[in-house]
């Protein structure tokens, strides 16, 4: 058993590596009860695991208002600037543009979010349009959510905007969700060298995760758990006792988004 | 494993392929060598041909699988006998073949678990003392309060209880108390210590869901929780011991 797995087995915080969570919300959500959603309730299961850092976007700023979300996100950010940093949130139906220029050059955010499947419009819409011009001149990487099947953030979708935009780094957002989709989003991302395949969601699993770093490299997987909408700890037990390398382990769970965050955040 | 450490007893796991993901082979040997990797002592097994085939059939051919694993305990399928598919003495055969636990999938098997048909079942299992397993997106939660009025002393275990479901899994088992819920992809952020503080910790029982889905998420779950050393050792295998009142086998 891997050092990481024996800090999990001796019920002790891991410290063996910086544990970096590329996809993290905060707040309360709607549709199901969230216990301690709130930045204290995520730093105490961030402490008792060992993660060091996530990146978050405010469930204010994807589910509802943006431009409330954003202030929410920078806000927790203000809270423990060590410990968190945002994703800037663009809604295609609440002034993308007004975002990214209110935003964009606040240090507190290090990247891009965009949910298409919650804001019914197709990744590859014309008002995603400001999202990728800022993109490829900022260098900020957009987290996607994707969804295999979805009529707005399919693997195809990422597939297109990828091609559209080689210059932009795009987070996969959950790599399709399903068995098939994290198959399709493997695919794309051997196609595209800045497409990202972060790792969280319902159905992945450590040999999935063993299959994308052999299929496209450890420089291309990220871990993140999507906390607090699902806890932190099932996405981050699956890459604990995955059968990666040490090095693999340590580029996933935090090296590679750290560089490809560039200095902000993490 | 260190005498210290907890024993982790996996009531919510299969053998067999499954025709819509790569699970491997799903043989005994793969399941013991995933139990090995992240730390799991023992199973309650069901046959996935019980539950994507044949229930007659593959209750009948786990018994052979598991012969000679001691880690691995079997677990049947049960369908209501208005067919007379499992036959009147269904319970009692159960028993008498080493069956520590009874499954249902009603929305895959097409009938209705808190109806007329599968009661007489129902009460047989309460009878010999047999768990309920059934997954939430199988019967769903009010149909699993439904079941437990009608046979208070039949203990059910509700596995696959998700992110989504807080809100009616604390009603259920606020009124319900022979009502468990399992660990497989029990996935609200703070869900599970939320849980134990209203509801205690003998009300969960440990399971991961495998081959389908990877036990790391479970095992990292539990032992990586914010509830102690005590609470932990109930869920991982001391709840599921007393719910099945003998001992699972373990490593």
């Amino acid at each position: 058993m891997n050092r990481l797995a024996q800090a999990v087995w001796e019920r002790r915080p891991q410290t063996v590596t910086r544990i970096v969570d590329a996809h993290a919300h905060a707040g309360p959500y709607s549709v199901f009860f969230i216990p301690d959603p709130d930045p204290a309730g995520m730093l105490r299961v961030m402490d008792r695991c060992g993660v060091a850092h996530a990146v978050l976007s405010s469930h204010l700023a994807i589910q509802l208002d943006a431009a409330a979300g954003n202030a929410a996100t920078a806000a927790i950010v203000d809270q423990a600037p060590d410990r968190f940093s945002g994703y800037l949130t663009v809604n295609p139906w609440q002034d993308p543009e007004g975002e990214l220029a209110r935003w964009g050059d606040d240090p507190r955010f290090a990247g891009i979010k965009i949910h298409p499947d919650l804001h019914d419009y197709p990744l590859t819409g014309a008002r995603y349009a400001p999202v990728w011009e800022f993109a490829a001149a900022s260098r900020f990487p957009v987290l996607t959510h994707t969804y295999s099947g979805s009529p707005y953030n399919d693997l195809h979708h990422v597939d297109e905007v990828a091609a559209r935009h080689p210059g932009v780094t795009v987070l996969a957002g959950h790599s399709g969700v399903t068995p098939l989709g994290i198959d399709q989003a493997i695919e794309v991302a051997k196609r595209h060298e800045r497409v990202i395949l972060e790792v969280c969601g319902s159905y992945n699993s450590g040999a999935d995760i063993v299959r994308m770093v052999r299929e496209v490299g450890q420089d291309r997987v990220v871990y993140g758990s999507d906390f607090p909408f699902i806890d932190l700890r099932m996405s981050l037990g699956r890459i604990l006792f995955s059968q990666l390398t040490e090095e693999e382990r340590a580029a996933v769970l935090g090296g590679t988004v750290t560089g490809l965050l560039g200095g902000r955040g993490a | 494993m260190s005498e210290d450490l907890p024993v982790l007893i996996d009531a919510d796991a299969m053998l067999g392929r499954h025709p819509r993901r790569d699970v491997g082979g799903g043989t005994a040997a793969e399941l013991l060598a995933a139990m090995d990797r992240v730390g799991v002592s023992g199973a309650l097994v069901t046959n996935m041909t019980s539950w994507l085939h044949d229930p007659a059939r593959g209750n009948r051919g786990l018994l052979g699988l598991v012969a000679g694993e001691p880690r691995l305990s079997p677990c049947w399928v049960l369908l209501p006998d208005t067919c007379g598919e499992i036959g009147a003495g269904f319970a009692e055969a159960a028993v008498a073949a080493g069956v520590r636990a009874v499954r249902a999938f009603p929305a895959d098997h097409g009938y209705d678990l808190a109806g007329p048909d599968v009661a007489p079942v129902l009460d047989a299992l309460s009878s010999v003392r047999l768990p309920l397993l059934v997954d939430a997106g199988q019967a769903g939660w009010p149909v699993v309060e439904a079941v437990a009025r009608a046979h208070p002393r039949l203990r059910i275990v509700v596995g696959g209880a998700g992110y989504r479901m807080l809100r009616q899994i604390a009603g259920v088992l606020d009124r319900a108390q022979n009502v468990y819920v399992g660990l497989a992809d029990l996935s609200s952020h703070r869900g599970l210590e939320w849980l134990v503080e209203r509801f205690g910790a003998g009300r969960f029982v440990f399971g991961t869901g495998a081959p389908y889905r990877d036990p790391a998420e479970a095992v990292t779950r539990l032992l990586w929780s914010e509830l102690d050393d005590a609470q932990v050792a109930a869920i991982g295998g001391g709840n599921l011991r007393r719910l099945i009142g003998q001992e699972v086998r373990a490593a």
